[in-house]
């Protein structure tokens, strides 16, 4: 919504708008990797102060699911991108199939991450097994809830898929949106590698 | 350079679209006033309090102490004292400090010294209140829960703030108020940096902004970057507390696993370090900003100032480590953190000269923004001094943790940006309300202010240095603090003092801006930055024309001045 | 008693008892001294120029930017004086202090050192010296509660650590305190030299009660020491009840000289 105002209400220079708006989101994507880091840097302190890694009592997390999970968020940037340069040829119809796959997938990522949930939870780990395991609830927890705020940000540019808002004006959320949810596939990639490869 | 005009608002004319869901930043910088000034009382009442029990403890608080503790006798008892310790330094370091600082003037000036109609971002810059309100709403709520509110400390250390240490929904809410605030601060943030990049007026470039907005500026940089850290912290500490994650939990306490709770420590000083910066970084702007005003005197050296400003918030980053010293970090880590942390000093040693140097061969006006920025200057010097002994490892294991600690930072964090929100009170209040404070009344504060904020803290100085440790409730069950009760019962009666003289204060403040009739003119203090080139109050457009900026903001006794004014207007051309 | 103190008396920290309490003292007050040196300098310029240069005394400023080099000379010595002058000299002095002695662990091989285990709970000191047996964590040890007995001029080392929640050991006659965190075990080393009673607290925020979390220091001449030890054990043997598992909280000793996180065994 904020997007929506501030487009219509103030700028006379599209170009100029667009910059600050670029500008915000690379402040705020900064924000948002501030807390990731965060995040990571508990991760790597606990892992390289414990002697064993799963710590006692845990095993690793078998691969299927995240693997899966990897591959979907990483297929849906993708779409993105197609959705992205064919908004900006205009080509419409192409445009539709890309954004509602890109839509799709990022509900089949929430769906496979409460599958894992579930999973865990039927092997007996829970939030409190170790700190391991808190961890991957935590993290996983945390990203989920940024990507429900993608797939909400995604819901925005409905108005702009159907045609209901100006082309030109949408082209700056189009590219935040983009940027934003590119963001969250490298965050799950690093989560990936690091809570569940290494 | 990266200017672009924006549309004239509408004029608001419900009183919810004017007062309540505002997008005009002044409006949003009255409500954070309001928020701050409110926030502010409570916390300060809340340190009587803690000062009262530290002189007489045991005695009933006077007037109000039976209402509130009525089943100890009117005194505060052990438990509710170690909340309002805790409540005091949240509230007066997030609810007050913050929105006035940054808040209230942050939203104030930034446009209007930029020559911008408004933020770049209306809406954010709403919801940024907005979410404010709601953490401030959810902290009191947490004061009335059955436990109490919060009682581990403002650093809510782990495994106490953990469900071993506060059992209530006390400590959970106020890690949830605290997140809520931090992502209403991380929107305001967004929304200042974006603005000072995109809305500077046409000709205007980084160094004709005036110091306030560099403070301002950095501020947000810092909080962008660093309030997520927290948010991170206090989040992992909301799933220790609620789902039952062991993140902070170790040793006997945690029944499964071992986290660490050192690492909240880390992660909170990470934050925290930066956050000192946070608070003082506009202060120090408002503060370079009217030394030169009143001085009638271009800041000495302005272009140093602003990057010694940007060296030391660089700087503020890489020296959390000294906040840890006694829980043994490795040699060399104290090392290096005791060295980097004394490297501040050089950038800090430069403000002194500047701020000295615009004194210098200057025409002082003595006015009370003036009288509360040389204050700032004064306390800022004993806040920084003092920083050297618990930045030096040896000395920190003595004074780690006693009232020398509280001393310091109060006078750092507390006393310098009490009196530049104070300063900046006083000289934006005509472009903000219309009218000009009574400035007999106004020097009255000052001068009770300073003397019993020194009292306070430099007693509290002296009981850390006699080795009087922190957050205790009965200071004379031990020996060894026995014959520091006199100068306990001094700063009590200065805090006392200091604490009335602010009803000085609030009665002047709601008089001008309710009931005073007349009207300031357009540039009572006659400055020329662009704030000042339009009318009082601001009307709700800012500026009719956006201003195309000629010369700096300091540009004061120019000999080729040919008008009979002695200074010179931001928009025009310098002779 | 108060009333009879100067006030010098009044703000001088506890009395020292600690060989090498009087190294914080020293860089306490030498810092003091520079920083009334420096401090005096900026009063000097803020009351000095508030008065000099008053608009009714000197009403025409002048006219500069402090970007002149004379200017910038000046403000880049005042800046890196403070640097070398106090910061770089008190880093060197703590620096010294600090790896020379305070984190120069005795040799616990070659020297007769006294070793104190100290657990800190909610709210209250335990204190753990080894037995007869000399090993930790065995049925002899001698474990008492807020009453800590060391000798005179030996060196003790402490090994610290937290039931609960983070306590801070703090001896305000030494001037020290470190940690006591749950889960990691902190050391400190101190040589009392003054034979008395003193008090030890908590410095770390640790609860409701934590300013009544005090603890007794007693320090004996080595003599009146292996007197009480010897009378403590007879007393311990006596009390002690092997079977109860709540008397095992100490832990290993670890000379290993590193900080070290351990689960809590037993």
């Amino acid at each position: 919504m904020s997007g929506t105002m501030v487009n219509q209400e103030l700028r006379l220079d599209p170009a100029k708008a667009k910059l600050s708006s670029s500008i915000a989101m690379i402040m705020a994507l900064i924000s948002f990797s501030m807390l990731f880091a965060t995040l990571m840097l508990g991760y790597f302190a606990f892992r390289f102060t414990s002697e064993v890694w799963p710590p006692l009592g845990m095993e690793r997390i078998t691969l299927g699911l995240p693997t899966m999970s990897t591959a979907i968020i990483l297929i849906s940037s993708l779409f993105y991108l197609g959705f992205e340069s064919s908004f900006i040829q205009k080509e419409a119809k192409k445009s539709k199939l890309y954004f509602y796959s890109t839509l799709a997938l990022g509900c089949l990522f929430m769906f496979a991450q409460t599958m894992l949930w579930s999973k865990l939870r039927s092997e007996g780990i829970f939030t409190g097994t170790s700190v391991f395991a808190s961890m991957i609830y935590a993290f996983t927890w945390i990203h989920a809830a940024h990507v429900l705020g993608g797939i909400i940000a995604l819901l925005f540019l409905l108005p702009t898929i159907s045609g209901k808002r100006d082309h030109d004006k949408s082209l700056s959320l189009v590219q935040n949106v983009g940027q934003y949810w590119h963001f969250l596939g490298i965050v799950w990639l690093i989560m990936y590698f690091s809570l569940f490869v290494f | 350079m990266a200017f672009y005009e924006q549309h004239i608002h509408p004029k608001p004319t419900t009183f919810l679209s004017k007062y309540v869901f505002s997008y005009d930043h002044k409006v949003i910088g009255k409500q954070f006033l309001w928020y701050g000034i409110f926030f502010l009382l409570v916390g300060g009442l809340m340190a009587l309090m803690i000062r009262w029990t530290l002189a007489y403890p045991g005695q009933a608080f006077p007037v109000i102490g039976h209402f509130l503790f009525p089943e100890s006798g009117g005194a505060v008892p052990p438990d509710t004292y170690a909340m309002l310790f805790t409540m005091h330094g949240t509230i007066m370091i997030f609810y007050a400090i913050t929105p006035i600082l940054i808040g209230a003037f942050g939203n104030f000036c930034i446009p209007l010294m930029l020559g911008a109609r408004d933020m770049a971002f209306p809406l954010l810059n709403m919801l940024s209140f907005h979410i404010a309100a709601i953490s401030g709403l959810i902290l009191l709520g947490s004061l009335f829960t059955p436990l109490g509110a919060a009682a581990g400390g403002w650093t809510s250390y782990p495994t106490l703030s953990t469900l071993i240490g506060s059992p209530g929904v006390g400590q959970t809410l106020w890690s949830l108020a605290i997140f809520t605030l931090g992502v209403s601060s991380t929107m305001g943030a967004v929304n200042y940096i974006t603005t000072i990049i995109c809305l500077r007026a046409p000709g205007m470039g980084y160094f004709d902004m005036p110091l306030t907005i560099w403070g301002l500026g950095l501020t947000a940089v810092l909080n962008a970057i660093f309030l997520p850290v927290l948010g991170a912290g206090v989040l992992l500490l909301i799933f220790d507390r609620v789902f039952g994650t062991t993140f902070f939990l170790a040793g006997a306490a945690a029944t499964t696993g071992t986290g660490d709770p050192v690492l909240f420590q880390h992660v909170f000083w990470i934050f925290g370090h930066p956050e000192v910066y946070i608070l003082i970084l506009p202060a120090w702007g408002i503060v370079s900003d009217q030394l030169s005003f009143f001085a009638r005197k271009p800041a000495f050296g302005a272009k140093a100032t602003a990057l010694a400003m940007t060296s030391i918030t660089i700087l503020s980053t890489l020296v959390y480590g000294h906040h840890m010293f006694t829980t043994q970090m490795s040699p060399l880590l104290t090392q290096t953190f005791m060295t980097l942390t004394m490297t501040i000093s050089i950038p800090s040693a430069i403000f002194f000269a500047n701020w000295l140097g615009t004194l210098w061969k200057g025409s002082i006006r003595f006015h009370s923004p003036m009288l509360f920025s040389m204050g700032v200057v004064f306390v800022f010097g004993l806040g920084g001094l003092t920083g050297l002994y618990l930045g030096t490892v040896t000395t920190d294991l003595y004074l780690h943790d006693t009232y020398f600690v509280v001393g310091h930072f109060h006078y750092t964090m507390a006393a310098s940006v009490l009196l530049g929100g104070f300063a900046a009170t006083y000289f934006w209040m005509p472009k903000m309300f219309g009218t000009i404070m009574n400035e007999f009344w106004a020097k009255v504060h000052f001068w009770i202010t300073m003397m019993g904020l020194n009292g306070v803290f430099f007693g509290m100085m002296l009981v850390g240095y006699g080795g009087m440790h922190r957050r205790i409730y009965n200071p004379f069950i031990y020996e060894f603090t026995q014959k520091l009760i006199p100068i306990n019962t001094f700063t009590t009666w200065s805090a006392i003092v200091m604490g009335l003289a602010q009803i000085i204060f609030v009665i002047n403040f709601v008089h001008a801006v309710f009931f005073k009739k007349e009207k300031a003119s357009d540039n009572p203090w006659e400055v020329g930055t662009l704030e000042w080139t339009i009318p009082s109050p601001a009307p709700h457009y800012n500026f009719k024309e956006i201003p195309v900026v000629k010369c700096g903001p300091h540009e004061f006794g120019n000999p080729n001045l040919n008008s009979n004014k002695d200074f010179q207007y931001q928009t025009e051309e310098l002779a | 008693m108060a009333d009879k103190l100067t006030f010098m008396q009044m703000i001088s920290p506890p009395e020292d008892i600690s060989e090498h309490g009087h190294l914080i003292d020293y860089l306490f007050n030498y810092t003091t001294t520079l920083n009334i040196f420096f401090f005096l300098l900026v009063c000097i310029g803020l009351f000095g120029f508030s008065f000099l240069y008053a608009k009714k005394r000197h009403p025409k400023p002048y006219y500069t930017y402090g970007n002149k080099k004379i200017h910038i000379l000046v403000a880049t010595i005042i800046g890196i004086a403070v640097f070398i002058g106090i910061d770089l000299n008190i880093t060197r002095m703590s620096n010294n202090d600090y790896i020379g002695i305070f984190v120069n662990w005795p040799d616990e091989t070659r020297e007769d050192v006294v070793r104190v285990q100290v657990l800190g709970q909610q709210w209250a000191w335990n204190f753990r010296q080894a037995g007869a047996d000399r090993v930790f964590n065995t049925e002899d040890d001698i474990v008492t509660l807020n009453d800590l007995r060391v000798p005179a001029g030996k060196k003790v080392v402490f090994q610290i650590l937290s039931k609960d929640v983070i306590h801070s050991l703090y001896f305000p006659n030494a001037r020290r305190k470190t940690d006591a965190i749950p889960g990691r075990i902190t050391r400190m080393w101190i040589q009392f030299n003054k034979p008395g009673n003193y008090e030890i607290a908590c410095a770390e925020m640790c609860g409701t009660y934590h300013y009544r979390m005090a603890a007794k220091l007693t320090v004996y001449e080595e003599d009146d020491y292996n007197h009480w030890l010897a009378e403590a054990q007879e007393i311990h043997d006596a009390v002690n009840d092997p079977e109860d598992a709540a008397i095992y909280w100490g832990w290993k000793w670890a000379t290993n000289g590193k900080t070290n996180k351990v689960g809590m065994t037993k």
